[in-house]
């Protein structure tokens, strides 16, 4: 990377673009990949997703080199080629529709002529080099200049289901970061002088450090040398121990302190190609084949060499060719797999887009690495193969011949018969957002729902937005505002054409409302469900609604630089709800109100203070004006009706600003009540040099001592909570806001502040004896009816509303986020917690997952590789597989799915998949006779959704009542509602206990009615 | 909000448990047409400035329940260190330390404990806290206006008719040694209701009943998975917890854990006089 300092670049990153990405990468990563040309060889179906992917994050330059012509096969994997195409330059027919994915990266074409060989000259110039599919003898020739001359290079190529990567980033390659986790902190107790200093972590927190792993420390009392100390290495002694080398010459340590950790850049050493070949170091991508890799080391070269020879690649599934190739393999490795060599040789020939999507996703994080140094990067061979997505039939010779289409990559591989099958599948796409649109883009090429009997349903309720575009790559800056369903069916249906009226799009979204648009006979006519959904609502949903319908469930999801697919087969796996990753764990709410230590706690709490400031008072005020009898129904039950009140009346009555200014000074006011009033307060109850019984400062450990700020129009963080508080009140009530900020500051300053005492705590006057219970005559409630007095009557105040704040953080412009993190760092400031920048505090208090093209496009992958096994309706456990992959490390894990628990009544296993069924519409009584008749089970309640239609305390009454009512009567009856004419079905649950009086769990009832 | 089927399954089975035999002093109120409108109501412990009171509790239950606690808040008004105004209460269970066996049993339960043993050093109405750091007979004359006020119905709640699990358990099933509680078996008619606590006495009368009792209900029921040290608020993240903690909690930590003999009248002496250290 020689000549890259002269090319910085300062341009600004689009954060609106690059918004979730950043989350993943930081600015600094970015601003590096800002100025590195990549140069891909090869722009088939691998070739082009690795550009597509590396144009969505953000180089300088993509350069492409392709000029072979487009045949028809190349259709099958090329999602950029177009049947009018055949015959051009590949490059050059792709180099449009890449260059459209990216406004901020130019797409540049490497000329060259058919048949004209790869030569170093052209590879010159570039930070990084990617080939694909190029023989081996020429990856050697380019990679021993590139070894030399310290630039990054890549070979990948995939073969039918098989897929190879080599990575050689130089002799010496610097990774800043190798895992991209945030570096780790944390509070201690104690450092030991000593030899090795021990240092031991408050109260069973882990510290989650490795041995070799860097600190350095703050706030440390007493051994006050380790505060800014060069970062010292660390062992490992416990969870909550390790230890930081001599401290036996540094000060006593007395109390408190902050470890962080420091990440070291870590040295890579890569050897070239030419060394690799003999020495290789094999990535494992499945620990179910170890023995893989190595193999497979030997049969692409031996493939490499069998092209060279033979200038083709072997015939689908012949057996000459096969024994040649392993024969081929065997004289570069004794050991190889002949097997495995076999179906190499079988598929050499084929491509099929879910493997390319693997190893197109993979490669291109590759080349995010090369160019950021973020990350580890891959050392330095991964092999990856997925030969059990191979139907159970295996096809003969004859069916996998080519027949001129564009699927011919994909009958090499798995035979007409099965393509056939997959052009007649009907599948469910729910979601169509990063996760959707790969999965369509794949879809699309493998030819799914294209034949007589296919169809593709794809819903979505969102609209197409600016940060979509950076990973979501079939919606293009012209189709923002538009609804995502719609321009991605039409997207795909334009990649393949013979999805054309195979392909439905839905805003509807997921959920019980559209159970009428999604009902019975929707799920009776496709085969499956896939879900690409971004929250886990819907899809615990989903997943209920396939396990009623008996309809298997593809599941995925990706976090940053992580991903995991997860397959659900009815009567076979574990469902989706089965299992579900722990949540975060919650933060009590006495730490966020009083004892804030960490910036988390902050932003939490000022995402509080946003509600508690521009949504709810505008709510209660609206809700009073337009509900009757608000006062006394609804706030009488909220416990809070005094405080509600005085909240109406002061948004309404008495604090209601008539000008711009009047909310300036109502913000200054605030910043003085929150930063400085309210800390005095707590200061006044709890000082700062307070003891505990055990002589202990009270503010210490994990509670930091705050102390009152004291306005300064010229501190920016002050002046931008005046600002943004003052727009949002003013948003309330109608008025035009303002920025400039000498307006802010004239008119903050000039506010009359008045002096704050603290309250000198409750006194209690009323002696014990004289409790007041009863209701009138007590004193709160005669505060309440003189407040109430005050309040307007909505009458006299028909048609004014005023307007509630709804929380967008991606808008920059409508000081959401500015005010939340205004006053996240304010209150930082009160607890000297360092403060957050604008883009930490937006994806805290937004709660935004970070996202990256990459991760998406493997994961999609992997899920469509589970696809052609539900397609070819596998029915053993072993046969499927969920994936688990983590690009920054990197890392693949693959494990075979749960099975579904086996739960028991009497005699009687079963399953989540199991059910009664009930025709007819039953009465109550016949219901739970048939329980008790059929199953000497004694049912004690009987729920439907959230309706409890019946239980065994109900009383003789409700008995009475309800045993004689049919089904359908009972559930409207309890619910209160109508059941909707497209409803054929109840699900019901009971609750029994068998003959022994023992509580058993039985499966869930469906009642036709 | 929607409940997942399994969730709602297991909140089905809590309600009729909760119904059908209900610990000591803790009840729910649930509606026909909407199960997961669930609120608790928690009997003021006898002893404590809340005696005489009703206390509900809101829950919402959210689609990440049970792996997520259900948000919870005390819906009558109180005065307590750690609820705020607001009606947030600060327990760990309900945060951090959340378990998902954990249930609405376990957190009513923990809640009612809460009112028994407060801690101030983890104030959310840090004035509360404040007062009964300094004050504590102050702290009781206040908390039990408020309770007259706000938590006193003219008669008690209906709910509170069905006989609780230990109270209505025989004396050879409630000696059973849980496994979860370590306490020696405690005479099994000592329920908090009818032991003879005069109303003058506030937290410091024996809080070794009160355990006793509430352990026996907690041994009774074998669905409730409650662990018994519901106590942790946000302090018990605090290093050399002892430290930091107000001898209060940890002695009924102890109590809770050991049985600490300590844990009568002398720890609560101890106690006050520790507290006016502070």
């Amino acid at each position: 990377m020689a000549d890259t300092k002269m090319d910085v670049d300062e341009a600004a990153i689009d954060e609106g673009l690059y918004s979730r990405q950043l989350y993943v990468l930081g600015h600094e990563a970015m601003k590096r990949m800002a100025v590195s040309n990549v140069l891909i060889v090869g722009v088939q179906g691998l070739g082009v997703e690795i550009a597509k992917n590396v144009v969505l994050a953000g180089v300088k330059s993509v350069t492409i080199y392709d000029p072979e012509p487009v045949t028809i096969q190349d259709l099958g994997t090329q999602f950029f080629l177009r049947k009018e195409d055949i015959g051009k330059s590949r490059a050059e027919a792709t180099l449009p529709r890449l260059a459209e994915l990216n406004a901020y990266v130019p797409v540049k074409l490497l000329p060259g002529k058919p048949g004209q060989a790869l030569s170093v000259d052209l590879v010159k110039g570039f930070q990084v080099v990617v080939l694909c599919g190029v023989p081996h003898s020429k990856q050697l020739e380019i990679n021993d200049w590139t070894h030399a001359n310290d630039i990054p290079f890549i070979a990948a190529e995939t073969r039918g289901l098989f897929g190879s990567v080599f990575n050689d980033f130089g002799p010496k390659f610097t990774c800043v970061d190798t895992n991209g986790q945030q570096a780790l902190n944390g509070m201690i107790v104690s450092v030991d002088k000593d030899q090795e200093g021990m240092v031991t972590l408050l109260d069973e927190t882990r510290h989650g450090l490795e041995d070799g792993d860097f600190v350095t420390f703050t706030e440390v009392q007493g051994m006050e040398e380790l505060n800014g100390c060069e970062p010292r290495k660390v062992t490992v002694k416990g969870p909550y121990t390790f230890t930081i080398g001599d401290t036996s010459d540094l000060s006593e340590y007395v109390r408190g302190g902050i470890f962080t950790q420091v990440k070291m850049p870590k040295i890579i050493e890569f050897k070239s190609l030419r060394e690799s070949v003999s020495g290789p170091e094999l990535f494992i991508s499945d620990f179910a084949k170890f023995d893989r890799p190595g193999t497979l080391h030997a049969g692409f070269q031996a493939l490499s060499l069998f092209r060279e020879t033979h200038k083709r690649l072997p015939r689908p599934r012949n057996p000459e060719d096969a024994s040649t190739l392993v024969s081929l393999a065997k004289k570069i490795d004794a050991d190889a797999d002949e097997k495995i060599i076999t179906e190499l040789s079988y598929q050499a020939s084929g491509d099929v887009s879910p493997i390319v999507a693997v190893i197109g996703g993979f490669v291109a994080q590759e080349v995010l690495k090369a160019c950021s140094a973020k990350f580890h990067p891959l050392v330095q061979h991964l092999y990856f193969d997925s030969l059990e997505s191979l139907p159970s039939i295996i096809p003969t010779e004859e069916e996998c011949q080519p027949t001129g289409s564009r699927y011919d990559g994909q009958i090499a591989v798995f035979g007409k018969t099965f393509q056939d099958k997959i052009s007649n599948h009907r599948q469910f796409l729910v979601g169509s957002g990063a996760i959707g649109c790969e999965m369509l883009k794949n879809w699309s090429m493998i030819g799914l729902a294209t034949g007589p009997n296919g169809i593709i349903h794809v819903t979505d309720l969102d609209t197409i937005e600016k940060s979509n575009l950076n990973r979501q790559f079939l919606f293009r800056p012209k189709d923002v505002g538009n609804f995502k369903a719609e321009v991605a069916a039409a997207a795909v249906a334009e990649m393949n054409p013979d999805l054309k009226g195979h392909i439905l799009s839905k805003q509807e979204p997921v959920g019980q409302a559209t159970e009428n648009v999604y009902n019975d006979e929707f799920f009776a006519a496709i085969d499956g469900v896939t879900n690409a959904l971004d929250n886990v609502t819907a899809r615990l949903y989903m997943d209920q609604r396939c396990v009623l319908y008996a309809k298997p469930l593809l599941e995925s999801g990706t976090l940053g630089t992580q991903g995991n697919a997860q397959v659900i087969i009815p009567h076979l796996t574990e469902s989706y709800a089965s299992s579900q990753d722990p949540p975060e764990k919650q933060t009590p709410s006495c730490t966020v109100k009083n004892f804030p230590n960490a910036i988390a706690h902050t932003i939490e709490w000022s995402r509080q203070e946003f509600d508690a400031l521009f949504v709810r008072p505008a709510e209660s005020v609206n809700q009073y004006l337009s509900e009757p009898n608000f006062l006394e129904s609804t706030l009488k039950y909220s416990g809070q009706q005094t405080e509600q009140v005085e909240q109406i009346v002061s948004y309404l009555v008495t604090n209601k600003p008539l000008s711009f200014e009047e909310c300036i000074t109502w913000s200054r006011l605030q910043f003085e009540d929150k930063y400085n009033n309210s800390i005095q307060q707590l200061l006044y109850s709890l000082p700062a040099d307070a003891l505990t019984n055990t002589g202990q400062p009270f503010w210490s450990g994990p509670k930091r001592a705050p102390s009152p700020l004291t306005y300064n129009s010229s501190d920016p963080v002050h002046l931008s909570y005046i600002i943004a508080a003052a727009n949002l009140h003013a948003f309330n009530y109608g008025l035009r806001g303002e920025t400039d900020p000498a307006v802010f500051k004239k008119i903050a300053e000039s506010v009359i502040v008045p002096e704050f005492t603290p309250r000198s705590g409750v006194k209690v006057q009323i002696s014990d004896s004289d409790p007041a219970p009863g209701a009138a005559g007590n004193p709160e409630e005669q505060d309440l009816a003189t407040i109430t007095k005050k309040l307007p009557s909505p009458a006299s105040l028909a048609g004014y509303r005023l307007t509630p704040v709804d929380f967008e953080k991606d808008d920059d412009s409508n000081h959401h986020i500015d005010f939340i993190a205004a006053a996240s760092n304010l209150r930082a400031m009160n607890y000297s917690i360092p403060i957050a920048d604008r883009h930490i505090t937006k994806q805290i208090a937004g709660k935004i997952i970070p996202a990256i093209a990459t991760t998406t496009s493997l994961i999609t992958g992997l899920v469509c590789l589970e696809l052609y096994k539900v397609i070819d309706g596998k029915n053993k456990l072993e046969d499927y597989k969920n994936g688990f992959v983590n690009l920054a490390l990197p890392f693949f894990g693959f494990s075979e799915p749960i099975a579904a628990k086996k739960n028991k009544y009497g005699t009687t296993e079963w399953t989540l998949w199991d059910r009664f069924e009930f025709n007819n519409d039953p009465t109550l009584k016949e219901f739970i006779a048939w329980f008790k008749n059929t199953h000497k089970l004694d049912v004690s309640m009987v729920s439907q959704g959230v309706s409890m239609l019946w239980s065994s305390w109900a009383g003789k009454k409700k008995n009475e009542e309800r045993l004689p009512m049919k089904f359908s009567k009972l559930v409207e009856h309890v619910s209160k509602k109508a059941i909707p004419p497209h409803t054929k079905q109840l699900v019901v649950e009971v609750m029994a206990s068998d003959e022994d009086l023992e509580d058993v769990e039985v499966p869930f009832i469906v009642v036709r009615i | 909000m929607s409940v997942p089927p399994a969730a709602m399954r297991r909140l089905m089975r809590e309600i009729v448990e909760l119904k059908n035999s209900p610990p000591e002093g803790v009840r729910i109120i649930t509606s026909e047409d909407n199960m997961l409108d669930v609120t608790g109501i928690i009997e003021g412990p006898e002893g404590t400035p809340y005696a005489g009171g009703y206390f509900r509790v809101g829950f919402k239950f959210t689609n990440e329940f049970p792996a997520a606690p259900p948000k919870c808040w005390m819906a009558t008004k109180i005065f307590h260190p750690n609820v705020s105004t607001a009606g947030e209460i600060c327990v760990n269970t309900l945060k951090k330390d959340w378990k998902s066996t954990y249930g609405i049993a376990h957190i009513l339960v923990t809640v009612k404990c809460l009112l028994i043993y407060p801690n101030p050093e983890s104030a959310l109405d840090e004035e509360a806290g404040k007062l009964l750091l300094e004050n504590y007979d102050d702290y009781c004359s206040r908390a039990r206006l408020i309770t007259s006020v706000h938590a006193t119905p003219r008669k008690k709640p209906v709910e509170f008719e069905t006989p609780s699990a230990a109270a209505s358990a025989s004396p050879s099933t409630s000696t059973v040694p849980s496994t979860t509680l370590t306490i020696p078996a405690a005479t099994p008619t000592t329920s908090m209701r009818k032991s003879p606590t005069p109303a003058s006495q506030p937290l410091q009368s024996s809080p070794s009943n009160t355990i006793k009792s509430m352990s026996s209900t907690l041994s009774e029921g074998k669905e409730h998975v409650v662990s018994p040290s519901p106590l942790g608020t946000s302090n018990a993240n605090v290093g050399g917890a002892a430290s930091s903690m107000g001898p209060a909690p940890a002695a009924a930590t102890k109590a809770v854990k050991r049985s600490a003999p300590t844990a009568g009248s002398a720890g609560a002496e101890k106690r006050k006089k520790a507290l006016k250290r502070l």
